[in-house]
């Protein structure tokens, strides 16, 4: 985790924070904008609280001076300890002190202290306030406004990484005669080495990009600090690093560097080993004002915060530090890595936090509160953590998003259908920040089963229509293996009524009887199964074994039209997942229609020709030509659409349904006429790979 | 010794040709089958056989044109319709082409001997043998 100041030491910089104190100590809000300097000492003296104008007066930023002891203000330190007991035990305090300020210059200040005291009657904190002497010559006017020029862009920052670095360069920069280039590299390693500890409000406004300090803490400076002016802040840290004096100040005037104009730096030393302070003077160098930033700054929260959008937005990025390690071992097919380290989907729900969501993100699940969402994000994959799984595949791929439709839990305890869309950050991005939105898609994806409920409804009407123009066929169908059975019970009784039964002869007729009834029974089989009534079912399925069982319906139909029918069917097919009824209702119908086609037409070849075939592309094809008239051209774009048909008696509906089924298939089916006459139809299904097959 | 009558059947189903077989031999026939008219028609058989069974629709060729073809050939073979074919065009046509008759599938087994009898004539009828 990055590394955070205690809580109390932040009073003055964000409004999340001030919002804390004033809860913590009541502080009003006010004293941000007071243009008197407002400073809460604890009890024994230490600053508690530090507000803009207390920066711009003494030119100590907040940051460096909360947690610290009246006594850095001043030279004389037993005075002030006694002046302190005695502010105590008085209960208040008025007169002119002498301040010292970063640049080492002395200034006189009117104060006035005030002990605060608790309901116990003890000492419970001291607020002061101050206002540069007018006994100084100082003109109380316009410097009282705090213009935003005034407030330090305040830094702290850790260089401990960097003690070797800072050395290497202090022995070059001494020893001289280094090239300027080898140089800058070194600064510019410098200050990708320093990590942000914590920065003021004013430095995340200016340079943080809204994201919030915690993205900022823990990051590399470099990751901030304007490209410009690197290589002088890091040869301030290696001056205030080596320098002699404890408490010196390191200051340079830096170039304009499309933030602040002519920005001063001011680097010093922090007590803590390791660590420095840097704080930033300078004018916004924009035409917009402070106030103007702020209001944008909020207008852009507000317009997140109201969009009608569920967002999340999501840190994960020490999980992008892990795909990297993973990457780096080879690791090319993240899915199956996590299938062996499910305990990484794990970490992710348990670790991956949550950094921010806006109100439709807290009404979709019915949260209270923000708050209520900002957990590690598990609780958006209670229910799927296979799309967690898809989520953290598609970061490791280097995706620039990923979408599908998941279910979510919401906090009463409902399953939500949602559409999960998940931006990533981009590669080298400055930030690691990934949004994850989710849209509610239960209403919808209910009344699209309504839809599939009706289509289906419909396709089985289509089927009996079908099934009620082939029952001669099927009766003949049926009728074969019956008459079969009947004639060899019939020989089978005739054998066992002989003085000297034959027993061998029986055995093999009732074997034969068996087979037929096999037969007979497969073939209402297959009736039931166009009969009924049944949602559509995805099954591994082989076209030929379709086909073939097509022909069954239809066989007797054709032999009796004295129709020729050849049938070219492709060696090996792929099975495919697929409807077995409905791809078999697609063929009976085309050859229904070519049948009656051929039928229709009194002289020439009666002839019809189908067959299956693997497409160049993998796809399965299933072909039929006729030897009827063919399709008027007219009527070729038309022909499958709903209740288009040139049949007296026909509904219209075969073709449009043999469209949908094969679109429900994710295939295509066409219609065309056939140069050498006749009608051809192809329809061609993509290959989906039976599950577990793969 | 009197010759063995030979039933010639014409079908394109295996098990009606097969359970027709057996029940010419179980009666004393003897049976050659065909699994279509054009087998038939090419194999001698037309003039060996002395009853032909035939189907009605079989690919190829059907039982109407089979019996037409024969008629126009000159042949006078007694012919049985055996059908599952419920057709009165067809079944006019194959009478009035002299069929000795028109049965439909399943067909009780003495119906359709009697009708081998008669196409064969007493005289000639085995007896069952094992009686």
């Amino acid at each position: 985790m990055n590394t955070k100041l205690p809580d109390a030491s932040f009073p003055s910089v964000s409004p999340k924070d001030k919002l804390y104190v004033a809860a913590r100590s009541s502080e009003p809000d006010i004293a941000e904008f007071a243009s008197e300097s407002v400073i809460v000492f604890d009890v024994e003296g230490a600053v508690h609280y530090w507000n803009p104008a207390s920066e711009a007066l003494y030119g100590w930023p907040a940051l460096t001076m909360i947690g610290r002891g009246i006594g850095h203000l001043s030279t004389r330190s037993e005075n002030e300890r006694e002046h302190w007991r005695m502010l105590l035990q008085e209960g208040g305090w008025q007169g002119v002190v002498s301040r010292r300020t970063p640049s080492g210059i002395h200034i006189a200040v009117d104060i006035r202290q005030y002990v605060r005291f608790a309901q116990d009657g003890t000492p419970r904190d001291v607020i002061e306030y101050g206002r540069q002497s007018l006994n100084e010559g100082a003109v109380a006017g316009a410097d009282w406004h705090i213009p935003d020029r005034l407030m330090a862009a305040s830094w702290e920052i850790d260089v401990s990484d960097a003690a070797a670095l800072i050395a290497e360069i202090a022995r070059l920069r001494d020893a001289g005669g280094i090239d300027e280039r080898d140089m800058n590299a070194l600064y510019h390693k410098l200050v990708k080495t320093a990590r942000i500890v914590n920065v003021n409000e004013r430095t995340m406004r200016l340079v943080g990009g809204n994201r919030g300090r915690d993205l900022m803490i823990g990051q590399p400076v470099a990751g901030f600090w304007p490209l410009e002016s690197r290589v002088a802040v890091a040869g301030l840290i290696v001056d205030a690093m080596t320098g002699q004096t404890e408490g010196a100040t390191y200051r340079r005037q830096m170039p304009s560097d499309g933030i602040l104009r002519d920005p001063l730096v001011t680097v010093w030393r922090a007590e803590e080993p390791g660590r420095i302070y840097v704080a930033v003077n300078g004018a916004v160098d924009d035409d917009r004002s402070y106030v103007y930033l702020r209001a944008s700054e909020a207008r852009y929260r507000k317009l997140v915060h109201h969009m009608p959008v569920a967002l999340w937005q999501v840190d994960a990025s020490h999980m992008g530090r892990i795909y990297n390690d993973i990457r780096e071992t080879g690791v090319t097919d993240f899915g199956a890595y996590l299938d062996e380290h499910p305990e990484l989907v794990e970490l992710a729900a348990t670790t991956v936090q949550i950094t921010d969501v806006n109100r439709a993100a807290i009404q979709l699940l019915g949260g209270t509160s923000a708050l209520d969402l900002m957990r590690p994000v598990g609780y958006l994959f209670t229910i799927s953590r296979h799309s967690l799984r898809n989520v953290m595949i598609g970061r490791f791929n280097g995706q620039a998003d990923h979408s599908e439709v998941t279910k979510v839990q919401t906090f009463d305890g409902r399953v939500l259908d949602v559409r999960m869309s998940v931006t990533y950050p981009k590669v080298l991005a400055e930030l690691d920040v990934t949004i994850f939105s989710f849209e509610d898609v239960t209403e919808r994806l209910s009344m699209e089963a309504e839809i599939r409920q009706l289509q289906a409804d419909f396709t089985h009407a289509a089927r009996i229509s079908t099934l009620g123009e082939l029952t001669t066929s099927i009766a003949h169908e049926i009728n074969q293996p019956l008459a079969a059975i009947v004639t060899n019970a019939e020989t089978s009784l005739r054998w066992l009524s002989r003085d000297d039964p034959n027993v061998e002869k029986v055995k093999a007729l009732t074997t034969r009887i068996a087979a037929s009834g096999r037969r007979a029974s497969d073939i209402v089989q297959h009736i039931r199964g166009m009969a009924s009534k049944r949602q559509p079912e995805r099954s591994a399925i082989d076209l030929n074994e379709i086909v073939q069982e097509s022909l069954i319906f239809i066989r007797h139909e054709i032999e009796s039209q004295s129709i020729a029918i050849t049938t070219t069917l492709a060696r090996t097919l792929p099975a495919t997942m697929g409807d077995r009824i409905q791809l078999q209702q697609v063929v009976v119908n085309l050859l229904i229609n070519s049948v009656q086609a051929v039928e229709a037409q009194a002289k020439g070849k009666r002839e019809i020709c189908i067959g299956t075939q693997l497409t160049e592309d993998g796809a399965l094809a299933f072909t039929l030509r006729d030897t009827g008239p063919g399709i008027p051209p007219n009527d070729l774009d038309r022909i499958f659409e709903g209740f288009f048909t040139t049949k007296e008696a026909g509904m219209g509906i075969g073709l449009a349904i043999c469209q949908s089924i094969i679109a429900e298939h994710g295939g295509s089916i066409t219609a065309s006429n056939h140069p050498g006459g006749g009608a051809e139809f192809r329809f061609v299904i993509p290959v989906e790979a039976p599950d577990g097959s793969a | 010794m009197p010759k063995t009558p030979l039933v010639a059947v014409v079908d394109d189903d295996e098990a009606i040709r097969e359970a027709l077989c057996d029940l010419m031999m179980v009666t004393g026939l003897a049976c050659s089958t065909f699994d279509s008219a054009p087998a038939f028609l090419n194999d001698n058989s037309p003039t060996e056989a002395d009853c032909l069974i035939t189907d009605v629709r079989m690919p190829g060729m059907s039982g109407i044109d089979l019996l037409e073809r024969m008629r126009a050939g000159g042949s006078n073979l007694p012919v049985i319709v055996l059908t599952s074919v419920l057709d009165a065009g067809a079944r006019a046509k194959a009478l009035e082409l002299g069929a000795q008759a028109w049965l439909t599938k399943p067909v009780a087994d003495e119906t359709l001997l009697d009708q081998i009898r008669s196409a064969i004539g007493e005289e000639d009828w085995p007896d069952e043998p094992g009686r």
